[in-house]
């Protein structure tokens, strides 16, 4: 944790420890325990929309269905506060799943109206199910604040409102700079990238959800309790809107943000009364000013006025590395690994861009993959990695099937790539996209992670320090701290086999690595591929670049129409006169070719 | 007998006002990959104007015109406003919040101006009552599908026939490809949110005689559009109008059969199962992204 965020939760307890001795009277102690309600909500709602960055617009639908189920066991079952309150956060945790599901197929807008459909679905149930919900009518006489039938008084009870929000805020923020927090930020940037190194998007949008949906069904139970009464009028579109705003008016994805957008829109109605009737009017013209004045929120306009204040700051902090070739030492039991793939064919509609290619890679080599422009590479590389699935065919690595299975259990099982058109997580520092690239050799679990165990740090620490000794490796150690994004083209390239390496992979794919390179940054590259192969890693190479391929590859593959024309020595394929025919027609003689490549 | 005949033409009415709310999702959707969250306050500008102007003293077909033409400036502005600062993000919740904002404050302004009653808007169409097939209905709940069709007929005819809508089918396939060719992409984004909040206020003014015209009535319109235009495939023009027709009829036999707070449950819960069983919806098209 960082001095800052010290501060922040010294500052936080403070305020919680002042506020019920200072406040006046039990109307101000009342709207400050429900701002304590509704920042739990909102940062709950973070893990969702600042970390696995998906947006819900039916949060309310969530609170009311933790509200009336804790209402519903505690007027009709008994149950004391604790335990309506664990009933209703299994119930919206449920709820949660079921939501997290469609965000397997659809996203972003589609994702947005589910969840406004959800919320709807709610309140029209509650109105619906009279028997059970009291109709429009909504429960009363929900009995007081009670653990074991002991009655809380009012200090009592802010008591239980408080420390639970300081509790979630810390385990929230343990969740962010965590394995989990760090695969939602990614999986949120690139996709395609989290899954080629190993991270499985659905659970990781699973849990983001289960984290929003279980502390809405728990603040619903707390509102439950305080006010005494509820209705389905309460929990509206509007809420769910509102909800939303508090996050971003904090800024999401930070630590406090959402507690301090919860806090102004607690208070912001008491504010806007002297508008009257044109009280809706200033809110929605609130919520305009804000996208326009902080889209990052509250936090997030600080965050970047603070790095913009002291950029020094951010670079002087150096962590001793570990040497690559002690992080990537190979297995002693089986050193090399070996990929077969056999008669793989991958049809499009009526095109076959692979016809029964076959290739072995040898255990500790480096082979080449090439082909004229369309000859399939591309395609073989996408399947290989499971984001195409072969119309027929398989392919092993070490004998282990990998055909079928999705791209993320193939990395696991130790493929790793890089990728034609770079796929970075932008935003995060360079560092910490080659710490996502070690997620799977983390070990520690979700309880380890909210806690912040020690055996979570040291585990956490290996990995920078193992992120650290592969960016001296590839060259960027002096740019750790930089975003991503804003590396130069050949940086973010070798930042990608970093990253990849990070995985601890025994075969890397490499797609296309030298393409947009100049001449030096080409010699560079080719030393680091040779170093990489000397660390006992097998490379598959696809390349167009062929001095190269002559310089590196122990062996050649050519691809020409989605078939395998040729697989041997650099040396017997260059004289391949089918090879020369697919690169240069028939005409051309042996000559062109070693000229090209001289 | 006459039930049924009641409830399959009254919701073809009501899922006509669907199919063009959810057309006009479609339009914005295909030109830049938003919409506008306040579209259902575009329906409520158009019948709540066209009532409010008839009231002055206004003849109707000057008021109901000028109450389209109005909606259609509004979808103008909050496309410059709200939508293209913002179009260019990753996610979308920028432009979904700057366009509910909108939303809010326009409806604040007519819950004032109104005071939060209902105005009617006079209209031939609901002088007098037919009897169809034993079902009592207004001459303008028979016109509204009718209309429905005729406004995708014409978006065809738009896309095939203009310059403008070739231009818009060209971004909505390629917009960087689209620019290169010379076409102004800002201009067709923009003009693709007036047509279709054109669309949108036009199924005010059709729906404001048979339900009154008031502040709020935009809201369920609005979002129930929204669900039609994903459910149908928000790419695909007829696929919209054919499941808001669809929406409308299900929805009056639930709410028949059952209760109006069942309808609400009955037709969200039908989208969320729709969506996930046909991701692009019923009659989308795929939209595939290149590793």
């Amino acid at each position: 944790m960082t001095r800052l965020h010290t501060l922040g939760f010294l500052a936080l307890a403070t305020l919680l420890l002042a506020v019920p001795l200072t406040s006046g009277n039990e109307y101000e102690l009342r709207l400050f325990m429900l701002f304590l309600i509704y920042a739990i909500i909102a940062v709950g709602l973070n893990v969702l929309v600042g970390l696995a960055g998906l947006v819900s617009l039916g949060q309310a639908g969530l609170f009311a269905l933790g509200s009336y189920t804790g209402a519903i066991v505690a007027t009709r079952l008994g149950f004391d506060m604790i335990g309506s309150a664990l009933v209703a956060a299994v119930v919206a945790g449920l709820f949660g799943v079921l939501l997290a599901y469609p965000t397997v197929r659809v996203r972003g807008v589609y994702l947005a109206v589910v969840t406004i459909a959800f919320g709807l679905i709610v309140e029209n149930v509650a109105i619906e199910w009279q028997s059970l919900t009291g109709g429009t009518t909504g429960l009363t006489s929900i009995p007081a604040p009670n653990v074991f039938g002991a009655v809380l008084s009012g200090y009592a009870y802010y008591g239980v409102l408080a420390a639970s929000l300081f509790l979630l805020v810390l385990a929230a923020h343990n969740l962010k700079f965590s394995r989990y927090g760090r695969a939602m930020l990614a999986i949120a940037q690139s996709e395609t990238a989290a899954r080629a190194l190993g991270l499985n998007p659905t659970a990781m949008r699973t849990l983001a959800f289960v984290v929003a949906a279980v502390t809405s069904g728990i603040a619903g139970t707390y509102y439950a309790f305080l006010n005494a009464y509820i209705s389905p009028d309460i929990f509206t579109f509007t809420d769910s809107v509102r909800f939303l705003l508090m996050v971003i008016l904090g800024g999401a994805a930070s630590t406090f943000g959402p507690v301090i957008g919860a806090y102004i829109l607690t208070y912001l109605p008491e504010y806007l009364q002297e508008f009257a009737v044109w009280q809706k009017f200033a809110y929605g013209a609130l919520l305009l000013a804000v996208m326009f004045v902080l889209p990052r929120g509250i936090m997030g306009s600080l965050g970047a006025l603070a790095a913009r204040l002291r950029p020094a700051a951010k670079a002087a902090t150096p962590t001793a590395g570990l040497p690559a070739e002690i992080t990537l030492a190979p297995d002693e039991r089986r050193p090399h690994a070996e990929l077969v793939a056999r008669a793989l064919t991958v049809r499009f509609g009526g095109l076959t861009a692979l016809a029964e290619a076959s290739l072995r890679v040898k255990p500790g080599e480096i082979h080449a993959l090439i082909g004229p422009n369309g000859a399939g590479k591309s395609t073989f590389v996408n399947t290989i990695s499971g984001f195409y699935r072969p119309t027929s065919g398989a392919f092993e690595l070490d004998g282990v099937q990998l055909t079928g299975l999705s791209s993320h259990e193939i990395a696991r099982a130790g493929l790793a790539r890089t990728f034609q058109n770079t796929e970075l997580f932008g935003e995060m520092t360079v560092l910490e996209n080659v710490m996502v690239g070690y997620q799977q050799r983390l070990a520690y679990g979700l309880a380890a992670a909210l806690l912040h165990t020690p055996a979570m740090r040291r585990e956490e620490n290996r990995c920078r320090e193992t992120a650290a000794g592969l960016l001296a490796f590839v060259g960027l150690a002096d740019y750790r701290h930089e975003q991503a994004r804003f590396l130069p083209f050949g940086l973010q390239r070798r930042l990608e086999i970093a990253r990849a390496l990070a995985a601890g992979p025994r075969l890397l794919l490499l797609d296309e690595p030298a393409a947009g390179l100049t001449t030096q940054e080409i010699d560079e590259l080719e030393a680091m591929i040779r170093r990489i192969a000397g660390l006992g890693i097998s490379v598959l190479l696809i390349e167009h670049h062929v001095e190269l391929i002559m310089a590196v590859a122990d062996t050649v593959t050519v691809l020409d129409y989605g078939q395998v024309i040729a697989s041997d020595t650099p040396a017997v394929v260059q004289a391949d006169p089918r090879v020369v025919e697919a690169y240069f027609g028939s005409s051309a003689s042996h000559a062109n070719l070693a000229e090209a490549s001289a | 007998m006459s039930t049924v005949a009641q409830y399959i033409f009254s919701g073809l009415a009501i899922g006509g006002i669907y199919a063009l709310v959810a057309l006009g999702f479609h339009i914005m959707w295909s030109a830049a990959r938003a919409v506008n969250f306040a579209h259902g306050d575009t329906l409520m500008i158009g019948g709540l104007l066209a009532a409010y102007l008839v009231g002055a003293g206004w003849p109707l077909a000057l008021a109901c015109g000028l109450a389209v033409l109005v909606g259609g400036a509004f979808g103008f502005v909050i496309e410059r406003l709200a939508v293209r600062p913002f179009a260019g993000q990753a996610n979308s919740i920028g432009w979904m919040l700057t366009t509910i904002a909108i939303g809010i404050m326009v409806e604040s302004v007519a819950t004032i101006e109104t005071q939060g009653y209902a105005l009617p808007l006079p209209s031939p169409g609901v002088a007098g009552s037919v009897q169809v097939l034993g079902a009592g209905l207004y001459p303008q709940e028979l016109a509204i599908p009718v209309i429905a069709l005729v406004a995708m007929a014409g978006l065809r005819l738009l896309q095939r026939r203009t310059l403008i809508g070739r231009a818009m089918q060209a971004v909505a396939h390629n917009r960087n490809a689209a620019a290169l060719m010379g076409i102004d992409v800002n201009l067709v984004i923009a003009f693709s949110f007036a047509l279709a909040s054109l669309t949108g206020a036009a199924a005010g003014v059709l729906i404001a005689p048979v339900v009154q015209a008031s502040a709020t009535m935009g809201v369920l319109p609005g979002l129930k559009g929204f669900a039609v235009a994903i459910m149908g495939g928000i790419t695909s023009a007829p696929g919209v109008v054919l499941t808001g027709l669809a929406y409308g009829v299900i929805e009056k036999f639930v709410e028949g059969y059952v209760s109006t707070a069942a309808r609400e449950i009955v037709g969200f819960s039908l989208m969320i199962v729709v969506l996930l069983v046909f991701p692009q919806g019923l009659f989308g098209k795929r939209e595939v992204a290149k590793v």
